[in-house]
């Protein structure tokens, strides 16, 4: 049996709570009918005392959990280490930022806490004893064009390991592991009218890991259009994808994983995912014995069926995982 | 042209609230209410640019104040509210002095604001201290509620 468990971060809903069609207690129903009991959260979107948790936001939080039986789990911080006008945020500023997000994830009853690569690794190994004081997780998000191999998130795994603490670690976004196109990247730009033959080469340069700038020259040799070429910079960057995705390296930094991004775009007819491979990626994660929440994270924010894409999400989840 | 984040997932200039205000029982200028058009709150310090122009006319920067969580800033103080948070879901308002405020009717309404991302660094960026650029700026004909 496994010991996985699905969530929801309110982050789907993205569209619908800054359009006004969800509220806050909206965004938690929906994960109710869902059928799931935990939930993260953006601070930066919806805690409207930020960076603080009010009594009365915090009276809402814990009246929804109440009645839907839908809880928070988990707190996304932003590290938002560009916030002043003049220079950058110090360590020692990010570090006592990065505290007062502890203390307000753990008000809210969230065991984990999302940071972000701004925080360095050695910031990260100085966060850990506020982590364990608090009981808050800390993990590092390893996010597109990261993955759990490159030399950026090596550098966090070598302090992680050094460190010996259980309370720092990585929270991995599933983008990471795509394998083909995003939806928006390749479907997107051929109805915005990209030229097919073009993009299709675009996609096999990427899969034949052809360096960006050749492949950037080869692409302007051949007068890409500006669709085709949107989509080429988003194949190298944010939303990349690999021929063989870094499973290898996820299996090497699962014992200091304790929370999951299941992001994606788009839930195809066959009930699977477009451009990620959670058929090989869940059986990872349930066989090295994780014992925590995978998030789904829709982030197809225009679309405007984000409820139904979720629904559909967790039940591929639930099917492959064997969760009835 | 750099990359530059554009997410409107609602109208960042709000629709019957532009109108003038009266101080002393004298029309001293107009307002109207705005939204931060992004996925996520953030702090003022992020704001780069705001000015407004109304039927093709700029204001002066001396004479426009943001209002938030009921305080009024001047624009050059913006940059200095590092602990000053705009909520996504929230309103602010922009007043522009202007005795005598604005005419009744109608009025074509360009609002500038630019913001940085400050946990995405610019890809690519040489420089320290170079964030993606956030597009909030909006335009419309907007109606005069008084």
């Amino acid at each position: 049996m496994t010991k996985v468990k699905l969530g929801i971060t309110l982050y789907s809903f993205t569209r619908e709570y800054v359009s006004g069609e969800y509220t806050f207690e909206d965004c938690i129903r929906r994960c109710a009918e869902i059928g799931v009991d935990g939930y993260e959260l953006v601070a930066t979107q919806m805690i409207p005392s930020y960076p603080y948790i009010s009594e009365e936001f915090l009276g809402q939080v814990n009246r929804y959990a109440a009645e839907y039986g839908v809880r928070p789990v988990s707190y996304g911080a932003n590290t938002d280490r560009g916030m002043r006008f003049d220079r950058d945020l110090t360590d020692d500023e990010l570090f006592a930022r990065t505290v007062t997000d502890i203390k307000s994830a753990h008000k809210m009853g969230c065991k984990v806490m999302r940071a972000q690569y701004l925080l360095s690794p050695k910031n990260l190994v100085r966060i850990a004893p506020y982590g364990e004081a608090y009981n808050v997780k800390v993990g590092i998000e390893i996010h597109n064009p990261e993955t759990p191999s490159t030399p950026k998130m090596l550098e966090y795994l070598e302090a992680i390991e050094k460190s010996g603490s259980k309370y720092i670690g990585f929270v991995p976004d599933f983008g990471c592991f795509a394998d083909k196109p995003n939806v928006d990247s390749y479907y997107g730009a051929l109805e915005r009218g990209a030229n097919k033959e073009l993009l299709d080469y675009a996609v096999q340069l990427k899969y034949d890991d052809v360096p960006m700038p050749e492949a950037q020259k080869l692409l302007l040799e051949k007068n890409a259009d500006p669709q085709v070429m949107a989509s080429f910079f988003n194949m190298y960057g944010f939303l990349t994808f690999n021929k063989n995705p870094d499973f290898e390296g996820l299996k090497k930094i699962m014992p200091y994983c304790f929370h999951f991004h299941g992001k994606f775009h788009f839930m195809k007819e066959d009930g699977n995912e477009m451009s990620i491979p959670y058929d090989k990626i869940l059986p990872i994660i349930d066989e090295a014995g994780f014992d925590g929440y995978i998030v789904s994270e829709y982030e197809n924010h225009v679309s405007g069926q984000a409820f139904e894409m979720v629904k559909k999400h967790i039940e591929m989840e639930r099917r492959i995982l064997g969760i009835k | 042209m750099g990359l530059v984040m554009k997410l409107k997932f609602t109208d960042i200039l709000r629709d019957g609230t532009l109108r003038n205000y009266y101080v002393d029982g004298q029309k001293l200028g107009f307002q109207f209410d705005v939204r931060l058009g992004y996925y996520r709150g953030h702090f003022l310090s992020v704001i780069d640019e705001l000015s407004v122009e109304v039927d093709g006319e700029k204001a002066d920067a001396d004479d426009i104040t943001f209002c938030l969580n009921g305080k009024e800033f001047g624009i050059v103080e913006l940059k200095h509210q590092f602990s000053e948070f705009w909520n996504i879901i929230t309103p602010a308002t922009i007043k522009v002095h202007k005795p005598g405020g604005l005419t009744a009717g109608e009025h074509d309404v360009r609002l500038t604001l630019m913001l940085h991302s400050p946990y995405m660094p610019l890809p690519g960026a040489k420089e320290e201290h170079s964030y993606t650029p956030i597009d909030s700026c909006d335009q419309k004909i907007m109606a005069l509620a008084d």
